[in-house]
């Protein structure tokens, strides 16, 4: 992994604008393509540069492809309630024609108009049970470049003609237009979930993809719309007795059979679909003991897991909890291979996040193309990455300040006590509302794509 | 070293302290009592607001109610363990925490939102209220919790008049704690307070079991 990373910066969004706060970034199989999603319900997909002889140092930049508006906005006039809809995850199908294809999943805010004075006194707030149902949907993105021209009954500004004035008839012709991008929802599926969906995740199979809410797993087939199978339950007979959601799940990268998915107790289960058409039961527990010297009230709350990511290879299982990366083999139940710090002079100031709220941030990790490095966020737009064959880690940082176009990253360092050098910044001045959730890794290169509130940063290896 | 009078930052955890911890230690150092109100606190006040970002999954509110249920359980041993003393610092655990909350939460603004959310629940398609019960339940605790709160005051109006929240958190606990603690030499109570409160407290214990499984519906 080279530390030196040429920064080539690419912002979505100039202004600071609630609704425009990226909560989802993605890159699709090849790379080709990056999707984000916002907190204002709108998708933008950007397309990398055919790489040119002629501009060499252009190496393959990322541009606007395609944007668009997963759902409009609501008004609910009889409960004067504004509902909103927010991108929450995104995954890309495999490519198979021309087209590109990508699944999104959405979820609900509803609060009341300020202008109006509601009978009820209703809060602001999130319900898990919605009042417009949650949905996946696939959405199909396809270029444009030609368009037919030489109507018979409508003339060249799209009006009807008289039908009198017709002597002749004559074919259409396909001629060239400038490049549109359109994008088409497909498949909506929907009437499957009532909680909160956390992933999505497609199979390997190409055919099928599963959706995941707090209790609940469900199988889909990409093609059918009004049914679902549901294949992991732990929703326990008295919700009173709840003490466990499901946090994330993903699909094996080539065994269609397995899936794994991760718990706000800190256990990883894998079920094989093979074994059995309900997979509560799981074929594999992993967990690690707790560590009896770092007990404390939070020691829950800071095992949930936010994120479970499979390798590559299908050979590992790589997890992020509040404070740190795990890798775990999956041939291995009963504790991680590898466990990596992120942020543990947090430790100390646990008390502080709990009231905050802080400590229920979800960090997301992520693999890069060739399983030997890991890359997850942290606060004050820091993001840190752990190279697996070197032991070597980073720590660096996303925003415009130090990101100027063709510049190199500069490591950073966090002071957790006594000198603090020049360069380095004390834990105490850190900004906790800057917050690098996602992150995204190319697929074979070594770009990555991180989003820092509203603004996206793309960052390239330098060029040798 | 109970560091009678020393005020610490309740922010900070202990860490070599706590490896030292022993459940069945008689002598509890002063700081753990104090993050344990101060996360107790937090938790209860979490349950009854919404949060200021979004989060519109359980998690959040599963992971609190958890470390509720486990500070629940701590007192609990605690109070069997040592029923003279350390009964009075569970109990005015959960009154100073109690009141903060009704600092909070005026009761008649809750109790009218809460009346509406459910309203809002009932419009909705059958499958989908029947699956949120877990929000309407955690919303049903509090008019009881409220109402158990206002009993235990009148159990103890002396308490409360005696301490003031910072007085107690920061200078008192240290005096009843060390005068209390079975190891001290005078197991007498030394203020006239502590009187009123043993008399009191057995039903004020089970007033306490009452709210917490009130709270959280065990």
């Amino acid at each position: 992994m080279s530390e030196h990373v040429s920064a080539h910066v690419s912002t979505l969004c100039e202004d600071i604008c609630p609704t425009d706060i990226i909560s989802t970034v993605e890159f699709n199989s090849t790379g080709e393509l990056l999707a984000t999603g916002d907190k204002g319900g709108r998708v933008v997909v950007f397309q990398r540069e055919q790489e040119s002889k002629n501009q060499p140092h252009r190496r393959g930049e990322y541009n606007v492809y395609s944007t668009f508006q997963s759902h409009e906005p609501e008004f609910d006039y009889l409960k004067s309630l504004e509902i909103e809809e927010k991108i929450n995850k995104i995954r890309w199908l495999p490519q198979q024609n021309a087209a590109y294809f990508l699944l999104s999943t959405n979820d609900w805010k509803v609060f009341p108009d300020p202008n109006i004075t509601p009978t009820d006194s209703s809060l602001p707030c999130w319900h898990s049970s919605p009042c417009p149902d949650k949905t996946v949907k696939l959405w199909k993105i396809s270029e444009r470049d030609k368009r037919p021209e030489g109507y018979n009954l409508k003339d060249e500004e799209g009006r009807i003609r008289d039908p009198s004035t017709i002597t002749a008839l004559r074919v259409p012709v396909m001629t060239p237009m400038d490049l549109m991008v359109d994008a088409t929802p497909r498949r909506i599926f929907s009437n499957a979930h009532t909680y909160h969906i956390n992933s999505i995740s497609v199979n390997s199979d190409y055919e099928t993809y599963m959706s995941t809410d707090d209790l609940r797993i469900n199988l889909w087939n990409l093609e059918i719309t009004n049914q679902s199978f549901n294949i992991v339950d732990i929703k326990p007979a008295n919700m009173e007795e709840l003490t466990e959601v499901i946090t994330a799940a993903e699909f094996h990268p080539n065994q269609c059979n397995i899936l794994v998915y991760s718990s706000s107790k800190g256990s990883i289960r894998l079920c094989d679909m093979r074994e059995s058409a309900l997979c509560d039961n799981h074929s594999k527990l992993f967990e690690e003991p707790e560590d009896p010297s770092n007990r404390s009230f939070f020691s829950e709350i800071i095992s949930s897991i936010s994120d479970v990511k499979f390798s590559h290879s299908g050979r590992y299982l790589m997890t992020r909890d509040y404070l740190t990366v795990k890798v775990w083999d999956v041939n291995m139940e009963n504790k991680p291979l590898e466990t990596y710090q992120v942020h543990d002079y947090l430790r100390s100031k646990l008390c502080s996040l709990y009231e905050n709220d802080c400590i229920f941030d979800k960090f997301e990790c992520v693999w890069n193309g060739t399983d030997s490095v890991l890359m997850t966020g942290s606060y004050n737009n820091f993001f840190r990455m752990f190279d697996r064959n070197t032991k070597r880690d980073v720590t660096l940082e996303a925003s415009r300040e130090n990101s100027k176009p063709r510049a190199i990253l500069k490591p950073r360092k966090v002071c957790v006590g006594g000198k603090r050098r020049k360069d380095e910044i004390s834990v105490d001045s850190l900004d906790f509302s800057k917050k690098i959730l996602h992150t995204a890794w190319h697929p074979s290169e070594n770009i990555i794509a991180v989003a820092a509130t509203n603004n996206l940063y793309i960052f390239q290896d330098k060029v040798n | 070293m109970l560091g009678k009078g020393l005020k610490r930052k309740l922010e900070q955890e202990e860490e070599n302290e706590r490896k030292k911890m022993d459940p069945h230690q008689e002598v509890m150092p002063t700081f753990y009592c104090l993050q344990r109100q101060t996360v107790l606190t937090l938790s209860l006040s979490k349950l009854h607001s919404q949060p200021a970002h979004s989060d519109p999954g359980l998690v959040r509110r599963v992971l609190i109610t958890n470390t509720l249920r486990h500070i629940q359980e701590e007192l609990r041993v605690e109070a069997v363990l040592l029923p003279q003393s350390l009964a009075t610092d569970i109990k005015d655990s959960f009154t100073s925490a109690l009141a903060e909350i009704e600092d909070l939460c005026p009761a008649v603004e809750i109790t009218s939102s809460l009346t509406n959310s459910h309203k809002f629940r009932q419009t909705e398609p059958v499958h989908e209220s029947m699956e949120s019960n877990m929000d309407s339940a955690l919303f049903q605790f509090t008019p009881s919790l409220l109402d158990s709160a206002q009993s235990l005051f009148n159990h103890c109006p002396s308490l409360l008049a005696d301490f003031s929240l910072d007085d107690f958190l920061f200078t008192e606990i240290d005096n009843l704690l060390f005068d209390n603690t079975p190891c001290s030499s005078s197991p007498s109570p030394s203020s006239g307070s502590s009187k009123v409160i043993s008399m009191t407290f057995k039903s004020d214990l089970n007033e306490l079991d009452h709210i917490m499984e009130v709270l959280v519906g065990s």
